[in-house]
């Protein structure tokens, strides 16, 4: 999968002002409506927060993968964020989330989705990726670091 | 003005030629036109008898015989062709059933025109079920075995033509070396059917037989391209020099390397034009037009029609639709293929034989020795045991559609006459009716393995297995993952095989799902653990999500009360 299809550096929040589980997912899906990606912020947020109250998406080692289907975007768009100080995600660890992947898909709409957070979590198996990713200077960095 | 006597006479003569040419014309016109209707009604019932013969026959051996099905359709086609049953001639058709053909044919030209496209088909879709990545992955033992087993094979194939055969005295000549092609090919089919049935498919044994099997279809294809050009160059009086030889093997070798490289490479953007066209059924016969043009190219080139359906088959093989284009085709295959099996058998002149019959019984033990020496040997220097070695060899015996299509061709060419033909096709019926009850045999006992060698174990990857209270429960989650998976885009393929079990496949990605009662398995490689780990977690947390919003819509019995109460009330009690 090539995830540069589907990510850019303007995807890319270096370093979030958030400090709560709701924040996190909020800054987010705002980044992603500036940017013209969502059209309904709020039924996207919905759709997230629906999905975290079944289970969080917390995994282990600082990541985090909030995630959604809603009639919002048009396509498969993405996000990455980064908390150095990390924010209690819920994570399996329980240790708190440092890198942030947001997916949100068409709600009756083929495609990959899960794929994509998949993929990304494959690539972030590798422990030198993540801390890479989390010393980034720039958003470009992260994305040639994930991508590379 | 006058005119002469002669002038008149001579516009009468030609007055008389315009009234006979045009009569003429108009009466072969029709003549041409029942002629043809005549042969295009003969070739319905033709198919028809085909078609039922080959299914009663074929379920015959399938179920009562519990012999493989294309034997069966073989013996259809024996028992109702040209030179059996066929032969007699019927009062509302003029004549018999099935006339000789003109040329070295027995059967009509139109009714071999359609077992060549059944044999594209065959071919199109044995090059889609084949196996790359096994095959590459056990390459060099089952090229070693594959290899053993083509090269003795055909020297002696070729060399008891030479020894016994009236008129053949050179290794060259058209008949010895198709004696040689036809002993060389492998079909897996039967042995697969029965290391499957033994859960012995991914044993050492299992994958050195279907990586060496490749290698056989593939090495027999080229070889028949070979001993076709050779031939040609025979038939039409002309002296084969080695140089000549060297040309057409460089020719026939060439056109599969680039071909196959050229398919491979392109197959993902093929597929991705195809995909465009948005209906499975616009995709699977596009595919197969494609097959049928690359064929047409082949033959143009200088090879088999075969070759060409193969590599076009074996290209789009890795790629996500194949599963689908397989399920789609196999309507079309199903209908044609027997058809080709029939006329194969029809084609089988017993008269023929019982002049060659001495030399058929040697040919047909030679050609069993050949493949189990040929391929045992090498097994055995590969590291396996004597009884390793004899279950490689038993494995690689059974004989089908390659060698059925090399005799077709050769007998086609003229290279090969009917009583040839019919010791080919007899020693492929002894083949592989011997092979499956002497490879279930060679699976008693121990290891085939004598020490630590080449052969690794199959990566194990990783295994998600999921355990459900009954079998509905794991049923209703396995629609739910594989829809999960279809709506990712992926290509969901059910084996036609007994048991649930399913190919998940898109790009690169390979998933493997086993439902066996209430419990379901997925197996991918470790790379994708992550994906199959989240869909499956996904499908899991909709399901408790489905069985809160079940249970807040009332009481199932109160339900259930609803649906039954007024099931017998009567029409007077309804309208009141």
């Amino acid at each position: 999968m090539n995830l540069k299809k589907i990510l850019t550096s303007d995807d890319i929040i270096l370093s979030l002002s958030a400090s709560t589980k709701k924040e996190v997912i909020r800054e987010m899906v705002e980044c992603l409506h500036q940017r013209g990606k969502i059209e309904d912020k709020e039924a996207a947020l919905q759709a997230i927060m629906e999905r975290e109250k079944k289970m969080s998406t917390g995994l282990e080692k600082g990541v985090a993968l909030p995630h959604g289907k809603c009639e919002a975007v048009k396509e498969l768009v993405a996000a990455i964020a980064l908390k150095h100080e990390g924010v209690d995600f819920g994570c399996l660890d329980g240790q708190p989330a440092k890198i942030f992947i947001m997916t949100l898909s068409p709600l009756n709409r083929s495609g990959p989705h899960i794929q994509f957070l998949a993929e990304i979590t494959r690539l972030l198996k590798n422990k030198e990726k993540r801390e890479k990713i989390l010393q980034a200077q720039s958003e470009e960095e992260v994305l040639e670091i994930l991508c590379s | 003005m006058n005119l002469s006597p002669h002038f008149y006479q001579k516009r009468w003569l030609i007055f008389f030629l315009v009234f006979v040419f045009v009569g003429l014309n108009t009466l072969l016109a029709q003549e041409a036109k029942f002629e043809m209707g005549h042969k295009m009604t003969l070739l319905v019932i033709q198919l028809a008898i085909i078609v039922i013969a080959a299914r009663f026959i074929g379920l015959l051996f399938s179920q009562l015989l519990h012999q493989p099905r294309v034997l069966g359709e073989l013996v259809a086609g024996m028992v109702i062709g040209p030179y059996a049953l066929g032969a007699i001639s019927l009062p509302f058709l003029n004549g018999p059933l099935f006339p000789k053909g003109p040329g070295f044919l027995p059967v009509s030209p139109e009714l071999y025109g359609l077992a060549v496209v059944a044999s594209i088909v065959l071919l199109f879709m044995s090059g889609l079920e084949t196996d790359l990545p096994t095959f590459l992955r056990f390459s060099v033992v089952g090229s070693v075995v594959g290899l053993g087993g083509v090269v003795l094979s055909f020297f002696l194939g070729t060399l008891i033509a030479v020894l016994l055969l009236p008129g053949v005295n050179s290794f060259l000549s058209p008949a010895a070396l198709f004696l040689g092609a036809l002993s060389t090919a492998t079909s897996v089919g039967i042995t697969a059917r029965i290391l499957n049935e033994r859960r012995k498919m991914s044993s050492p044994e299992g994958v050195t037989i279907l990586a060496g099997a490749v290698l056989d279809d593939v090495l027999g294809i080229v070889i028949l391209a070979i001993v076709v050009g050779i031939s040609r160059v025979q038939i039409g009086g002309s002296e084969v020099e080695w140089g000549h030889i060297g040309t057409i093997a460089l020719k026939a070798f060439g056109f599969w390397v680039i071909a196959t490289a050229l398919g491979i490479l392109s197959a993902n953007r093929l597929t991705r034009g195809l995909k465009r066209l948005r209906s499975q059924d616009a995709i699977a016969g596009v595919a197969l037009g494609l097959a049928l043009f690359v064929a047409g190219l082949a033959e143009v080139a200088g090879l088999a029609m075969i070759i060409g359906a193969y590599i076009m088959g074996l290209s789009l093989s890795q790629t996500d639709i194949a599963s689908e284009l397989r399920n789609r085709i196999h309507g079309v295959y199903n209908f044609l293929v027997p058809v080709f099996f029939c006329v194969m058998g029809m084609m089988v002149n017993f008269a023929a034989m019982k002049r060659i019959l001495v030399f058929g019984v040697i040919y047909a033990l030679l050609a069993i020795i050949g493949k189990v020496v040929g391929c045992g040997l090498p097994a055995y220097l590969m590291g396996f045991n004597w009884r390793g070695a004899f279950r490689v060899g038993a494995g690689m015996l059974p004989r089908g559609e390659v060698t059925l299509i090399i005799a077709g061709v050769g007998l086609s060419a003229g290279a090969i006459g009917s009583d040839l033909f019919g010791v080919a096709i007899v020693t492929l019926l002894i083949a592989s009716l011997i092979a499956p009850s002497l490879l279930v045999k060679s699976f008693e006992g121990g290891s085939g393995l004598r020490k630590e060698t080449l052969l690794k174990k199959e990566e194990a990857g990783c295994r998600i297995k999921l355990e459900f209270p009954s079998f509905h429960i794991a049923s209703f989650i396995r629609n739910r993952i594989i829809e999960a998976f279809e709506n990712e885009e992926f290509f969901v393929h059910r084996l036609n095989i007994d048991g649930m079990i399913y190919h998940i496949k898109k790009e690169d990605v390979f998933i493997t799902l086993h439902q066996k009662e209430g419990m379901i398995e997925l197996s991918a490689s470790e790379d994708n653990r992550a994906l199959v780990s989240l869909i499956v977690m996904e499908e899991i947390l909709a399901l408790k999500d489905l069985f809160e919003a079940v249970q807040k819509v009332k009481k199932p019995e109160m339900v259930c009360e609803e649906l039954a109460s007024g099931l017998l009330s009567d029409e007077e009690e309804k309208f009141n």
